[in-house]
C-alpha cells in the first residue's frame, strides 16, 4: 500500500509544519499549565505528602490543611487505645508573622511545630533526622532553601516570629508552600509562638498504623466515636486529595485553568486545521483525479485524517520533548511542577482530540476535490 | 454480458447549464456509439461542449436527458458509490494536467490507484511495473514529478490510468500542454493501447495535429456532432470535417 499521507507529509513537511507546531505548542502550554498548577497545589498537601502518618485528626469538616482548628488533645488518648495504632504525634499550625534580619517587612508564615524526635512522622520524607534533632533547641528553626531570601535571612541568623526570637538552624528543600512560607520547629516552640490557645487543644493528631492496608478501616472506626469531643479522622491520602480539591476549585484556580486550556484548544485547533485545509487545497487536483480514477471520497477522507494524526503525533512528539527539558529547568530552579499519570493521559487524549478536530474540519475542504474540474 | 459491438452508447444527451437564472444548453441530442479497439477524438472548439459530453460519457456528470450505456450498464441507474466504483473497475482517466502527487515517484503514483483494486501487493507492483514500461519510463519509474520532463508525467499519468487495465480509457485535452514531440509521443501510446489491448479510448482535444493519428474524429460544434469521419479509412478534407449523420 502506498501510504501517500505518510510520503505527502515528509515530502512536504515545510506545509504541515505550521500545523505540528501548533499542536506541540498548545499541547506544551496545556502540559505545562496542568503541570504548574498540580505542582504548586500539591504544596498544599506538603504537610501530608512530606509526612509518613498513615492517618490524619482534625477538627471535622476542615478542607484543607491550612485551614485546621484545634482539637482537643486528649483524643491522642483515644488514638493510642487502638490496637491498629502504632505511633500517635501532634502537629501544631501556627498563623504567624515573621520578621527577618533584612528589612523584608512583615512576612506571613505557616509554622508547623512537629516533634522533633528522631522517628518522628511529620516532614519525615523532607527532614533529614540530624537536622531534625536541631530542633530540639528551644527557638530553632528550619527552612525551605528558596525561600530564604523573602524572609530576608541566612542559615545561621536570626529572626523573629511573633516576637519571638528564632534561629533558622537548618535549610531543606520540597517545604514550598501556598499562600505563605512553611516555618518548621518544635512542638514546645510552636507553643510559645500562639500562646492564646489553650495547652489541651491541638491543631492536628497524626498517626502511624501497623498494617497502613488497613488505614481506611481504621479511620472509618475510629472517626466514629465522640469522646473528646468533635473530631474527624482522614487517611492521609483522602486528606491530601481534600486539600488539592479545596486549592484547585474552592479558589477559582481550577475553572481559570480548565478556560485558559480551552482558549489554547481553540487556537491550536483553528491553525492546526486551516493547515491541514491548505495542504488539502494545494492537492486538490490530485485527489479529484484519484476520485475520477474511482477511488472513492471515503478513502481520501482517510488519507487527509491519518495526515491529521501524524501531524498531532508529531507535535506531541515534540511538546513532550521540550517539556522534558522544561521540568528539568523547573525542578533546577525549585518551581513546583508535577504531573500525575491520570493528567498525563487526559492531556494526551485532548491533544490528540485537537489534531481530529482538525482533521474533520479539513476534510470537508475535500468536497471540492471534483474531478468534473479538471475537463476543461 | 454485453453482445453489443460497442463499448460506449449514448442516446439523446442533453445538457444545460444554468448560471444566474440564464439557462444555457451545452448539448442537444447527442447520440453515438463507440467501439473497442479504436481510439476516437471528439474534436471542436473551445466551449463546443465536448469536455461536457466526455464528463458525460465517462460517468462523472449525469445529462439531463438520454442515457450513457457503457460495458452494457446504464450509468444513470448507478448510485454515486456504484459510479465510484464502476470507474474503479473499468476506467482509467488522462487529463490535460498531470496531476501527480510531488511526494510519490513514478511508481508510487501508479501503485497508488491499483492499492484501491484490493489486488495483492505483487501483483500490484507488476502491474505498474508493466505499465511504465509500456509507456517508456522502465528506466525513470523511482524519479519524482519534480525530475520528469511535461512529457514524461503525462506518460505517468497514463501508466497511472493503463495500469487498472480498464475497458474504458477517456483523455481530455492529453496534448494540451505538451510541444509536439511529447504530444505524438503521447497520442501513439494511447492508440497503441486502443490496437494492443482492445481498450476503447475516447479523447477529447482541439489539437488538430492529433486527426491524423485516431482511428476516428467526432467533429462537435455549438453542442452537437456535425461530423463523424475515419481519417484511415477515408483522406481528411483539408477544408474541413463533412456533414455526417451519427
Amino acid at each position: 500500500m502506498v501510504a501517500l499521507a505518510r510520503l505527502t507529509l515528509i515530502h512536504e513537511w515545510r506545509r504541515f509544519l505550521p500545523a505540528m507546531i501548533a499542536v506541540g505548542f498548545a499541547g506544551l502550554l496545556q502540559l505545562l499549565q496542568a503541570a504548574l498548577v498540580m505542582g504548586i497545589f500539591s504544596s498544599a498537601s506538603v504537610y501530608i505528602t512530606g509526612s509518613t502518618a498513615d492517618l490524619w485528626v482534625g477538627y471535622p469538616g476542615t478542607q484543607s490543611v491550612n485551614l485546621g482548628r484545634p482539637i482537643d488533645a486528649g483524643v491522642e488518648m483515644r488514638l493510642r487505645m487502638d490496637p491498629d495504632v502504632l505511633m500517635v504525634e501532634p502537629f501544631r499550625w501556627v498563623d504567624a508573622d515573621w520578621r527577618g534580619a533584612r528589612d523584608t517587612g512583615g512576612v506571613s508564615v505557616f509554622v508547623s511545630g512537629i516533634d522533633a524526635g528522631s522517628q518522628g512522622l511529620m516532614f519525615s520524607r523532607v527532614l533529614p533526622t540530624s537536622l531534625r534533632t536541631r530542633l530540639d533547641e528551644p527557638g530553632s528553626v528550619i527552612v525551605d532553601r528558596a525561600d530564604l531570601g523573602s524572609l530576608g535571612v541566612k542559615l545561621g541568623e536570626v529572626a523573629s516570629i511573633n516576637g519571638h526570637r528564632v534561629q533558622v538552624v537548618g535549610v531543606t528543600s520540597g517545604l514550598r508552600a501556598l499562600g505563605g512560607v512553611n516555618v518548621l520547629t518544635s512542638l514546645a516552640t510552636a507553643r510559645q509562638l500562639e500562646p492564646t490557645v489553650a495547652d489541651d487543644r491541638m491543631t492536628y493528631l497524626v498517626a502511624k498504623l501497623r498494617d497502613p492496608s488497613q488505614t481506611e478501616a481504621v479511620a472509618a472506626r475510629l472517626g466514629g466515636a465522640s469522646a473528646f469531643g468533635s473530631y474527624a479522622v482522614w487517611s492521609a491520602e483522602r486528606f491530601s486529595q481534600r486539600s488539592q480539591t479545596y486549592w484547585m476549585f474552592d479558589t477559582g484556580a481550577g475553572a481559570g485553568v480548565l478556560f485558559l486550556a480551552a482558549i489554547v484548544f481553540l487556537v491550536g485547533a483553528v491553525i492546526t486545521s486551516q493547515t491541514l485545509v491548505a495542504a488539502v487545497v494545494g492537492s486538490i487536483r490530485e485527489y479529484a483525479t484519484l476520485n475520477a480514477l474511482g477511488i472513492g471520497m471515503a478513502a481520501l477522507r482517510k488519507v487527509v485524517m491519518e495526515q491529521a494524526l501524524w501531524v498531532g503525533a508529531l507535535g506531541l512528539l515534540g511538546s513532550t520533548f521540550l517539556a522534558c527539558l522544561l521540568f528539568a529547568l523547573a525542578h533546577s530552579h525549585n518551581v513546583p511542577v508535577a504531573l500525575s499519570p491520570i493528567a498525563a493521559l487526559a492531556w494526551l487524549l485532548l491533544s490528540m482530540t485537537l489534531a481530529l478536530v482538525s482533521g474533520l474540519a479539513a476534510i470537508r475542504t475535500l468536497r471540492h476535490a471534483d474531478p468534473i474540474s479538471l475537463l476543461r | 454480458m454485453n453482445h453489443s459491438p460497442f463499448t460506449l452508447q449514448a442516446h439523446g444527451i442533453g445538457k444545460s447549464f444554468i448560471s444566474a437564472q440564464v439557462v444555457t444548453p451545452v448539448l442537444h441530442d447527442i447520440s453515438l456509439a463507440i467501439r473497442p479497439g479504436e481510439l476516437t477524438l471528439i474534436a471542436g472548439p473551445s466551449g463546443c461542449g465536448k469536455s461536457t459530453l466526455l464528463a458525460i460519457l465517462s460517468g462523472l456528470q449525469r445529462p439531463d436527458q438520454g442515457c450513457v450505456m457503457a460495458l452494457g450498464q446504464d450509468l444513470g441507474a448507478l448510485a454515486p458509490r456504484e459510479l465510484e466504483r464502476f470507474r474503479l473497475q473499468h476506467t482509467g482517466f488522462v487529463f490535460q494536467g498531470f496531476n501527480l502527487f510531488p511526494a510519490l515517484t513514478a511508481l508510487q503514483q501508479v501503485e497508488l490507484p491499483l492499492d484501491y483494486l484490493e489486488l495483492p501487493a505483487k501483483e500490484v507492483h507488476c502491474r505498474a511495473v508493466q505499465a511504465l514500461e509500456a509507456v517508456g519510463l522502465g528506466s525513470r519509474m523511482q524519479l519524482r514529478p519534480a525530475a520528469l520532463s511535461g512529457g514524461e508525467k503525462q506518460r505517468v499519468a497514463i501508466a497511472r490510468a493503463l495500469a487498472k487495465a480498464p475497458e474504458l480509457l477517456f483523455a481530455d485535452e492529453p496534448t494540451s500542454a505538451l510541444d509536439a514531440t511529447n504530444g505524438q509521443i503521447v497520442i501513439d501510446i494511447l492508440h497503441r493501447i486502443a490496437r494492443e489491448r482492445g481498450t476503447t479510448v475516447l479523447c477529447v482535444s482541439h489539437d488538430p495535429r492529433l486527426i491524423r493519428h485516431t482511428d476516428r474524429v467526432l467533429a462537435i460544434e455549438d453542442g452537437r456532432i456535425i461530423s463523424d469521419l475515419h481519417p484511415h479509412l477515408r483522406p481528411v478534407n483539408a477544408t474541413g470535417p463533412q456533414e455526417h449523420s451519427v
